[in-house]
């Protein structure tokens, strides 16, 4: 029988070989359930996000870990409207702490931004550091703007539908894990809102989709282009409370 | 000695030898002196007297940060990275003269580059600055510096040979070259041939003497 029995010392070599080949060639995006699967929880804790948001975040190693992120997001954290990047910095870090988890879990689909942030590249640790350092940026209102031409009715719907969860002033909310939406680049808003509306943002909250649903293309687009135009005084408290650790 | 003293002195040797392992290679501890006379035995003839090789498709080293120089000079002699030539001379150095070589190289000045197809040059500029959003290729200069200066974890590519340049490339996309994290191999699979074409000449186009103008 003892012939048999594994060694848990062997099988945790197996384990460590098999992190080795993974680190030797980028895998795709993995797959992991979402919205589309039955039984789906938004923001279901997870382990990899609890040990993130639990990490005493160092800005500094955020800093340096962001170096790979900085080929599109940019130096200042201001990503770039004409390519669809988000802005990053000011962020709230509990947002961006999950956001860069479910990508790196496939619970939202980024193949082209997986490579960049998977656990081979960045650790789970530097993932919470990336984000406090982000956080605590200045936010630039140099972001890309809509055409201006129907800021009333995007101010209307944005009050109506969401306010409520996103803030007066787009400022989003870092313990409920909703984003900051203010001064984000109107072809981010609204290619994501799109996306959230037709269910191809996996890691959606059910919640918005429900709001969102009877949104036509030009609700979208002045809601958008509404909240890229919606700049928040650049308060400390905003980067504090989203650099608390939770 | 009494057993107090000894495991005061036994605990003092513990934290000396973590110490001395946090430090490795983290910072660079070798002797740019001693560097110079490993490299003049070792090196020399294919990577030139300062790190400026003469010799095509042999990267130049000069001024190229002593971490990165030291982990692709472990990865050679560990089997992580292939190249028959390097392995057979690395397994005859320690860790101690790979530090030792890799100061006397980052001491060195890199100089300007040679551009063969000037072209290209203004391709290889928006894929350098801008990448390509379309294919999801990150600008150069994200990772690498906005004067191909690089970084501990990113080789200086400013006046790289451009033949070594497209040669790494390419064994990045093939996955013959796999010491990345995975993110050149994906940068190179993503990229077109002329892009990939256009940033080597770039690249060697690059010059950091706008630092020092600075300093």
């Amino acid at each position: 029988m003892s012939g048999m029995t594994i060694h848990p010392a062997w099988l945790g070599s197996l384990v460590f070989a098999a992190g080795l080949v993974a680190a030797d060639s980028p895998t795709p995006q993995p797959y992991s359930p979402g919205i589309e699967s039955p039984g789906y929880v938004w923001n279901q804790p997870n382990e990899e996000q609890m040990l993130a948001l639990a990490h005493d975040a160092d800005p500094a190693n955020g800093e340096a870990a962001y170096a790979v992120c900085r080929g599109c997001h940019e130096a200042d954290g201001s990503g770039r409207g004409d390519a669809i990047y988000p802005q990053l910095a000011g962020q709230h870090a509990s947002v961006l702490i999950k956001q860069m988890v479910d990508v790196r879990a496939g619970r939202r689909d980024n193949p082209k931004m997986h490579p960049f942030v998977a656990e081979w590249v960045v650790s789970s640790e530097e993932v919470a550091d990336i984000a406090a350092y982000l956080a605590a940026l200045p936010i630039p209102t140099t972001n890309l703007k809509g055409d201006g031409a129907a800021l009333a009715q995007g101010q209307a719907l944005y009050a109506r539908d969401c306010a409520a969860c996103h803030g007066e002033r787009g400022e989003g909310d870092a313990d409920a894990f909703y984003p900051r939406v203010a001064s984000q680049h109107y072809s981010y808003l609204e290619y994501e809102s799109r996306l959230i509306r037709d269910g191809g943002r996996r890691n959606a909250n059910p919640e918005m989709v429900e709001v969102i649903q009877g949104y036509s293309d030009a609700d979208i687009s002045a809601v958008s282009d509404y909240l890229s135009r919606l700049a928040l005084a650049p308060t400390a408290g905003v980067a504090q409370s989203s650099n608390q650790s939770r | 000695m009494t057993p107090a003293i000894k495991s005061t002195f036994g605990l003092l040797g513990v934290i000396a030898a973590l110490w001395m392992t946090a430090q490795s290679p983290a910072l660079a501890r070798g002797d740019p002196a001693l560097g110079a006379e490993i490299a003049a035995r070792v090196c020399v003839a294919c990577h030139g007297p300062t790190g400026i090789s003469p010799l095509p498709n042999t990267p130049r080293l000069a001024g190229m940060h002593s971490a990165y120089l030291i982990k692709q000079m472990r990865d050679y002699r560990d089997g992580k990275r292939d190249h028959e030539v390097m392995v057979n001379i690395l397994v005859g150095l320690t860790n101690e003269d790979f530090d030792h070589v890799a100061a006397y190289f980052a001491e060195q000045t890199p100089i300007l580059g040679v551009v063969t197809d000037e072209s290209l040059l203004a391709l290889g500029e928006t894929v350098y600055r801008d990448g390509n959003p379309g294919s999801g290729v990150p600008s150069c200069s994200g990772c690498h510096g906005d004067l191909g200066e690089g970084t501990r974890r990113f080789p200086l590519v400013a006046g790289q040979s451009v033949d070594y340049t497209l040669e790494q490339m390419r064994r990045f996309a093939t996955r013959e070259r796999t010491n990345d994290r995975g993110l050149m191999q994906t940068v190179a699979e993503r990229l077109t041939e002329n892009e990939t074409r256009a940033v080597a000449q770039y690249i060697a186009s690059l010059s950091l003497s706008d630092i020092a103008d600075e300093e």
